[in-house]
């Protein structure tokens, strides 16, 4: 299945589940990325990792490590 | 009622998710008069104060760290919500005020939902919407108030709009709340259902579809906003959000894009590098001619003696120690200030963090680390930005090993020693050189402590990156030059009396006990006479005991006692050691030659019992290496400790950071001497 942190530059995706044995899965709940969602991969770093999604009319930073847990219709 | 209940005041406690506009609240309400605290045996930070007397109306103020929801995850989180329940000292608030951002309503109403769940009495105070009318929408205050069963406000912090509703708001919830039903709240920190959490952020979106309105015709800004806003209300998805703002995505585009927006982030702190040192230097100048000028002031109108020189050069230089950082501080943070305002920062620590990552760090130790080749002291106070615990204290811990700009007259000293005179241009690739060798030593040293933070730390909080970007805008200038004020103030309330105290210790034993040498005064100037006594003071003093006493210290690294008491006095400052030096040498000459004197005599400078030249090749480049790795610097420990809660850290720094020195230089100097070079 994919997740977000599979996302192309540009491209975007509704969020299915959020994979909640992620030690992370509660802070990435917390700002907002729940299903059903609308993300969209912003922007990327040097080194394509964080990665900057669009969330709810906001851009959040995250690692792909914790972007892991997002997955994707 | 009891008196108890009369003489009471009020507390109001704020709350919102960072960028909530928060911390503008907190300001336009307190006028800026506020005081700095640590909750009880942690380095989290709040902010206190009275509700400015204009307001007509009594009450305490408290402005607690930003939270994005009432479940602690760090340590410090718990510590802010356990606080906000019941405040160690003020109670539980009687009102808690609730700031969410207009535009993200779908994100921030979490944490007045689960506030208004946990039975506080909130009020919801609805921000920024002037960036909301832009979009042609407003907020519905009663559908949202219906909904939440309290009030809500929607002001503009930055044009005080809406203020004076608030303060009615605010008088009218008091009014309500007595003392007998004020409820008993009590704190449930238990990790929230993560399923019940998603179904919160259900019941919110169903509530956002219904409060934005959008505005009457007359209310738009003008017609251009007009036709703006049906493409964006085209854009909205799922009915409760917006696109993220275009113009921010515009810059984005730049700023964050894959190779230049590296570039860019590696220019801009590039600037805010050489700025902390050439804006500074000038100012710290003017602090160090200032004390030395009170300080000459006062040799020329007392009489000489161990009073004079407690006041001047134990208390006056101490408080020179002190103050001669500030001005790197206040520029340091202005310009994060600055970045971190426009919402920059943020997005330079995504850029960066991916390389930090490998060795234990985060995105937001760059800054810090950077600053710490300027001073180490700003660089440690910069850290408090950094949310997971584990790896603030790591930042903090390695941030000694960047080359601080007081390393520098030391390294200049032994290069121009180690150069031929006729060859300059080889002392600036030694010293780009040096700097180099210690950037690589620190990447080093700290993926090998990362080995062991577990055990120093005793945090084991997962690493984790997920930061907010927010909207870029102009910066508020008022606030971050009032930010950096009180950086600076804290710096000095906090860390100066334990730098005093080190530097009053430091001169005692650098002082006594042979306070009145016996020189022979015969045909020479009383200022050369009075430089003859320092040294000999210096040369018989605790301070020289303690230097004969590791003597057998530094002999294996082919050095004796006069470089040992020099490097103990230059734990007052590391720059101390350049002066130093020339009082152990009997350098007595202070004209503009002072330098050249000083090589002079160092050339000629032999190991006692053996007539060997002390000051080789080898040793010269021994004490370089030393410089780079020691911590030789009072003020950094003081803030160590301060920053760290407790003395752990700072005493392991100086330890592990000493002793590497100490090996590094042992095996460099036995080394270069292996290879042929004396």
């Amino acid at each position: 299945m994919r997740t977000a942190a599979d996302l192309n530059f540009k491209e975007s995706g509704i969020i299915s589940e959020i994979d909640i044995s992620h030690p992370s899965s509660k802070r990435i709940i917390e700002h907002g990325f729940t299903p059903g969602q609308i993300i969209e991969l912003v922007n990327r770093s040097l080194f394509n990792d964080p990665i900057a999604v669009s969330i709810r009319g906001t851009l959040i930073a995250l690692r792909k490590s914790e972007a892991d847990c997002i997955k994707l219709k | 009622m009891n008196t108890d209940a009369v003489l009471k005041v009020p507390l109001l406690t704020l709350v919102g998710p960072p960028n909530s506009g928060k911390t503008t609240l907190f300001n336009t309400l307190s006028g800026k008069n506020y005081k700095t605290a640590n909750y009880p045996g942690s380095t989290v930070e709040y902010y206190t104060s009275r509700l400015l007397s204009n307001y007509n109306l009594n009450a305490e103020l408290i402005d607690s760290p930003g939270i994005v929801s009432l479940f602690p995850e760090s340590t410090d989180e718990k510590v802010a919500i356990e606080s906000l329940y019941s405040h160690p000292d003020l109670g539980t608030p009687d009102l808690v005020i609730s700031t969410v951002d207009s535009c993200q309503l779908s994100r921030h109403l979490l944490l007045p939902k689960q506030l208004v769940k946990a039975g506080f009495n909130v009020l919801i105070v609805v921000t920024m919407n002037d960036i909301l009318a832009k979009r042609g929408l407003k907020v519905s205050e009663n559908k949202l108030s219906k909904a939440f069963n309290c009030d809500v406000v929607v002001i503009n912090g930055r044009t005080r709009q809406g203020i004076e509703k608030l303060i009615e708001s605010i008088s009218n919830n008091l009014k309500k709340i007595n003392d007998a039903d004020k409820k008993n709240i009590l704190p449930n920190l238990a990790v929230q259902n993560k399923k019940e959490l998603i179904d919160t952020f259900s019941d919110i979106e169903k509530i956002v579809d219904e409060v934005y309105i959008p505005l009457k015709p007359k209310e738009k800004i003008n017609l251009n906003s007009a036709n703006k806003e049906l493409t964006l209300l085209q854009n909205r998805t799922n009915n409760n959000s917006f696109l993220p703002d275009a113009l921010t995505l515009k810059i984005d585009r730049i700023l964050l894009h894959r190779i230049w927006g590296f570039l860019i982030f590696l220019t801009i702190m590039g600037i805010t590098f050489t700025s902390i040192f050439w804006i500074a230097q000038p100012l710290m100048d003017v602090v160090d001619q200032l004390f030395t000028s009170l300080n000459s002031l006062v040799h020329q109108n007392f009489n000489s003696g161990w009073f004079t020189s407690l006041i001047s050069d134990g208390m006056i230089s101490g408080s020179g120690s002190v103050l001669v950082f500030v001005p790197q501080i206040l520029i340091l943070f202005l310009i994060l200030g600055l970045l971190e305002d426009s919402g920059y920062l943020a997005r330079g620590a995504m850029l960066i963090d991916k390389p930090l990552s490998k060795i234990g760090l985060n995105g937001r130790s760059f800054v810090p680390m950077l600053s710490g080749y300027a001073c180490a002291i700003p660089a440690m106070i910069a850290a408090r930005t950094i949310p997971n615990r584990k790896e603030r204290l790591f930042t903090i811990f390695i941030i000694p090993l960047m080359s601080c700009s007081a390393r520098l007259p030391v390294y200049a000293l032994l290069i121009a020693y180690l150069i031929p005179k006729d060859k300059p241009w080889l002392g600036g690739l030694i010293l780009g050189g040096i700097y180099l060798f210690s950037m690589i030593c620190s990447v080093v040293v700290a993926a090998v402590l990362n080995k062991f933070t577990k055990r120093i730390f005793k945090s084991d909080s997962p690493s984790s990156f997920i930061l907010e970007l927010p909207t870029y805008r102009i910066p508020k200038f008022s606030t971050v030059i009032s930010n950096a004020y009180n950086s600076s103030k804290q710096y000095i309330l906090k860390a100066g009396p334990m730098i005093l105290g080190f530097s009053i210790i430091l001169w005692f034993l650098t002082y006594f006990p042979n306070i009145n040498p016996e020189i022979d005064t015969q045909g020479i100037t009383i200022e050369h006479q009075i430089n003859i006594e320092r040294s000999e003071r210096l040369q018989s003093s605790f301070a020289a005991d303690l230097g004969k006493l590791i003597q057998p210290l530094m002999t294996p690294i082919g050095m004796d006692w006069r470089i040992g008491v020099s490097l103990i006095s230059a734990f007052a400052a590391r720059e101390v050691f350049v002066s130093a030096l020339a009082l152990t040498f009997k350098v007595t000459s202070e004209d503009d030659e002072d330098q050249n004197t000083l090589l002079t005599s160092l050339r000629d400078a032999r190991i006692e019992p053996s007539g060997e030249k002390l000051f080789t090749t080898a040793t010269s480049i021994g004490l370089i290496v030393f410089f780079i790795f020691a911590l030789q610097c009072l003020s950094t420990v003081a803030v160590s400790k301060k920053e760290t809660g407790g003395w752990k850290i700072p005493i392991l720094q100086v330890v592990i950071f000493t002793s590497l020195a100490y090996v590094m230089t042992f095996i460099t100097v036995n080394g270069l001497r292996a290879i042929g070079i004396q």
